[in-house]
């Protein structure tokens, strides 16, 4: 008759355990992390009376959570993969954005340059359009500029949020180990039951960690969790934690990398591929930086060949024309590990040439190797890297100050620098070149009928070429500069010819019939004030294609930066979209597996209600069988 | 599939920003009337819509440059045609004092109004733009091409240069010519040879007409016709004899030209002269210089002022004159030949303003079907979204509502 009350009062506390359960779950419903929990009830052990086996009862043997692991990974790894396209997309949206903007006013700025050139051609003797031509040539070094400080504020930005990641993943890697400890504490306290709220909180620390960088976990027996970077390398063991340090780029301290308390100071960025911190390694190498030395590519072709056409004519005051911009030369940094003090200095040897990589030099058994810096292959490359031997490579010329130690490297940054440091050099209007530097002049006494060109400067630093030069023909057929070698004459020859020596840094072209003795001048243009052929020079270098071996001007690579960008924004969106469907989908299964469903818990506490009120019952009717026996025995 | 309140919450959210987010670019797009307002919306249309605007300002800066190249042109076809009719006055007065008619003292008010025309001639040549250029200095536009010495004599300060403007890709325009081409480089005589009479001449042969007959048959050199009696006793210079610069007569005939004129013919060059020179007199005939236009009327003015008292010096003085006319002719037709090439660049400027309106439109359309946006379909496309949007949250309000809870027995 005690087995009733017995089994009815253990009934009623394992419902109420279970009620105290919904309402927990309900209570969870919108906690991060939590995963639903359920009462396990096992039939109690059952009473032999030597006769029969009756049932005892109903115990709660254990409260256990609803979670997945294999679920939980596919969670954490597609949020380390949608982490690393955020990031990826933030920066380049913003350069999206900003090529929209600003290279179009890029775009706008060259254009009008050119086209003062063209209104200085109309009138050169106009200080007025002289003006506005260095007003233009202001406004590009400062679209050139800004385009590339934005971009540099980028670079700053993702430095700063490398630093905070680095803090957050710290943060949560000590966390994560002091959990451990505690579970590992509280599960033998409860005699192996293990701590589902700590566990809750651990797993949902894992989940954070995951959308910073791509991670990896296993579980040991005793229950502690240990969580691995994306190379493998430990960061939690057990109670233990592996630091990530931020470091300076060997070669340019105002790149901030990744290291940890274990590698003896060397960069692990390379492996950190996924999450936010990855995202924000990628966008700084794939999406800002190319940016930038592409940028910085254009202004170096522009502002060459704009000074290189100012060299070749003569100003106002009849001086050959000075260098409108100042161009930075190519970076060239050693390395902050190298053991001896040789430095080394790169210029651009061949405009059309240079690309938009960047390259390390490195100096080991004796000899030079030059890499791209980007993926490590071989660039070949000429030269000994001596002042008469510099070493030749894309375009650029790179000379080393002595013989680096073994193991010395070296980074050459062609373009990166030069859009931000782009400036107009010349102040005074007076000193432009608009007029082409020589003059070719036949003799007025001429008999025969040749005529000669005005003339074209072809090597303005000749020494020869503003000096007069006589060219006198001693028959119709041959003809001598400045009484030298006698060299044969056809109509409408390039005089001096073409590979021929000495030069002069002009060239001119003569056609009709010279009768013997006639005689042309080329001389310096002097008091040629109103002429205008440098600056039509100047004008047309806009469609002028000097760029990548001579196949794309300068505003075809205006257009070519804003689809490069344009497209490659466009491809991180969709991978982001596509991802965040992805990720949408891992969430669901998720939820699927963890989450608390109020109308399931509702059902659960009607369900519980019931039974603990068929429970009560059952505690009711034993108390009347009891009270029926006590009646009877008084009445006997 | 479990779903739960936090999932179907999460979604919604999550579906409500995406939906947000096409709402407002689709918004943007009608408010700019662009089809892409970043490049990664349409990589490729916004590098082409870059090109075509650079081609487009590119056109638009050419098109600048024909109208300052037209300005410039225009200006020297004026100056030209001022100058061809100060040179038809010369002409003019050089044919009137040819007339036989006039005194010396008719003659030198002549030469007054030819010294007047000649001044203008030379300020003509010095004629400045709207900018304070000089337009026949060549390169040298700031200095002034032509000075006039107190003897009259005019020296050339420019240069051989030709100013160029450009008009379309490749395409270039002189805007201007230099002086020396248009008033220096004038040949003389009839543009092959120029026949002058002896300065020591006592007879009245005159100079006539002068042609080339034969082109291929003329050497380029000069000879020189002499006169004498035959027989050397006669007092009448009957024959005339055509010596070279060797001193060899390769052709010599009978003179009978006194009354009528007569040509004399060698060589593939024919001359015509009249009157009766004396014995001894010459003639010669050179290939044709080059003179400037205010030599010439230099040497008219010399001519004028001199005296036509005998037959001798009347004879003279019309050789000198008729040179002067010849060498007039040399000048119009020179500036006849320029200006003929300065209405061919205004021309082929003109061809070229009207191929690029053609060319500009071109690429306003191109750039505008890139870049415009099609309403029609953007406010569809809005409508769309929009509607997506209400039913969703409409959607959301409902399922939103459903709770097991709400039948829960309220005791």
């Amino acid at each position: 008759m005690s087995d009733v009350f017995g089994i009815s009062v253990g009934a009623l506390q394992a419902f109420q355990s279970a009620i105290d359960v919904t309402s927990n779950n309900i209570a969870n419903a919108n906690t991060p992390g939590y995963a639903k929990e359920a009462v396990d009830l096992t039939a109690a052990a059952p009473q032999s009376n030597g006769v029969l086996s009756v049932g005892n009862g109903v115990v709660v043997s254990g409260i256990s959570r609803s979670f997945n692991q294999a679920t939980a990974n596919q969670l954490n790894s597609s949020q380390s993969s949608l982490g690393n396209l955020n990031a990826l997309q933030n920066y380049s949206s913003q350069i999206d954005n900003l090529v929209g903007t600003t290279a179009g006013g890029l775009s706008t700025a060259l254009q009008s340059f050119y086209s003062a050139w063209s209104d200085v051609a109309n009138a050169p003797t106009s200080t007025a359009t002289r003006q506005a031509l260095l007003g233009k040539a202001q406004s590009v070094a400062n679209s050139f500029q800004s385009t590339s400080t934005q971009l540099d504020a980028l670079n700053s930005d993702i430095n700063s949020r490398i630093t905070s990641d680095v803090q957050q993943i710290n943060t949560l890697g000590s966390s994560i180990s002091t959990l451990n400890k505690q579970i590992v504490i509280s599960t033998a306290q409860n005699g192996g039951q293990a701590p589902n709220e700590l566990i809750d909180q651990r797993d949902q620390l894992v989940s954070n960690l995951s959308s910073l960088t791509g991670i990896s976990t296993t579980t040991e027996s005793n229950g502690s969790l240990n969580v691995f970077l994306g190379n493998g390398q430990p960061l939690v063991l057990q109670g233990a934690t592996t630091t990530l340090t931020t470091i300076p780029n060997q070669f340019d301290a105002s790149q901030l990398e990744i290291s940890t308390s274990t590698s003896n100071g060397n960069p692990i960025s390379s492996s950190i591929t996924s999450g936010d911190l990855g995202g924000l390694l990628a966008a700084r190498s794939q999406v800002v930086d190319p940016a930038k030395n592409q940028l910085g590519q254009i202004a170096t072709a522009f502002a060459q060949s704009v000074n290189q056409q100012q060299n070749a004519g003569l100003d106002l005051n009849g001086n050959l024309g000075a260098n409108l911009f100042s161009v930075s030369t190519p970076s060239a940094t050693a390395s902050s590990k190298n053991t001896s003090s040789v430095s080394a200095t790169a210029s651009v040897a061949n405009v059309g040439a240079l690309t938009t990589k960047d390259y390390v030099l490195t100096y080991k058994g004796g000899a030079y190797s030059l890499t791209n810096a980007a993926d490590g292959t071989a660039v070949p490359f000429t030269g000994l890297g001596t002042a008469g031997s510099p070493i030749t490579a894309d375009g650029l010329s790179i000379v080393l100050s002595g013989t680096p130690a073994s193991g010395d490297q070296f980074l050459i940054k062609p373009t990166a620098d030069v859009a931000g440091t782009l400036a107009v050099q010349l102040t005074n209007p007076t000193q432009l070149a608009a007029a082409g530097a020589v003059q070719a002049t036949p003799a007025g006494g001429n008999t025969g009928t040749a005529t000669i060109t005005s003339g074209t400067v072809v090597n303005a630093t000749n020494p020869s070429l503003l000096n007069t030069a006589t060219i006198t023909f001693a028959s119709p057929t041959s003809y001598s500069i400045n009484g030298g070698a006698s060299i044969p004459y056809s109509a409408g020859a390039t005089i001096p010819p073409v590979g021929g020596t000495p030069q002069y840094g002009w060239q001119v072209q003569i056609s009709g019939t010279p009768a013997a003795g006639d005689t042309f001048t080329v001389q310096k243009n002097s008091g040629g004030t109103g002429d205008n052929r440098n600056a039509l020079l100047g004008a047309n270098q806009q469609s002028l294609p000097i760029l990548l071996n001579g196949t794309v001007s300068v505003s075809g690579a205006v257009s070519s930066l804003i689809t490069g960008i344009g497209s490659q924004a466009q491809q991180i969106n969709t991978a982001q979209t596509a991802q965040t469907a992805v990720n949408t989908q891992a969430v669901a299964n998720q939820q699927s597996v963890s989450g608390v469903n109020l109308d399931e818990e509702a059902a659960n506490l009607l369900q519980w209600q019931q039974a603990y009120q068929a429970s009560a019952k059952a505690l009711q009717i034993g108390s009347s069988l009891f009270q029926s026996l006590l009646t009877a025995v008084q009445s006997a | 599939m479990r779903v739960t309140q936090n999932l179907s919450q999460l979604n919604f959210v999550s579906a409500l920003n995406t939906l947000e987010a096409n709402v407002a670019q689709t918004q943007n797009q009608i408010s700019t009337n662009l089809s892409f307002t970043t490049p990664s919306q349409n990589p490729v249309a916004a590098g082409a819509v870059n090109n075509y605007d650079q081609a487009l300002a590119q056109s638009k800066q050419y098109d600048t440059n024909a109208n300052s190249a037209q300005t410039s042109l225009s200006t020297e076809d004026s100056t030209l045609s001022q100058v061809q009719t100060s040179l038809q006055s010369l002409r003019d007065i050089a044919l009137e004092a040819n007339s036989g008619a006039l005194s010396d003292s008719d003659r030198a008010g002549l030469a007054a109004q030819a010294t007047q025309i000649q001044a203008g001639l030379v300020s003509l040549a010095n004629t400045q733009d709207g900018n304070g250029q000089y337009i026949f200095g060549g390169f040298a536009t700031q200095t002034q091409p032509f000075s006039q010495s107190a003897a009259g004599s005019v020296t050339y300060n420019g240069d051989q240069g030709q100013r160029q403007a450009q008009i379309a890709p490749g395409q270039y325009v002189a805007v201007a010519d230099n002086g020396d081409a248009v008033f220096n480089q004038i040949k003389t005589g009839n543009g092959t040879f120029t026949a002058t009479a002896g300065a020591g001449n006592t007879g009245a042969g005159v100079l006539g007409a002068t042609t080339v007959s034969n082109p291929a048959a003329y050497d380029g050199k000069p000879f020189s016709i002499q006169f004498a009696a035959v027989p050397a006793t006669g007092t009448v210079a009957n024959t005339y004899n055509i010596v070279n610069a060797a001193g060899v007569t390769v052709s010599s005939g009978a003179y009978t030209g006194a009354t009528n004129g007569q040509a004399i013919a060698w060589d593939g060059l024919q001359v015509t002269l009249s009157g009766q020179p004396a014995i001894g007199d010459s003639f010669s005939v050179a290939p044709s210089t080059n003179q400037s236009v205010f030599t010439t009327v230099q040497n008219l003015i010399t001519a004028l002022q001199g005296s036509g008292t005998t037959s001798a010096s009347n004879a003279q003085l019309s050789n000198s004159i008729a040179g002067a006319v010849n060498n007039i002719d040399q000048a119009l037709n020179q500036s006849s030949n320029v200006r003929a090439g300065v209405g061919a660049r205004l021309n082929s400027i003109t061809a070229q303003l009207s191929v690029s309106s053609s060319q500009q439109i071109q690429l306003q359309t191109s750039i505008s079907s890139l870049q415009s946006l099609d309403y029609a379909s953007a406010i569809t496309k809005l409508d769309e979204q929009t509607t997506t949007l209400q039913a969703s949250m409409q959607a959301y309000t409902i399922t939103e509502g459903l709770s097991l809870f709400k039948y829960l027995p309220s005791s």
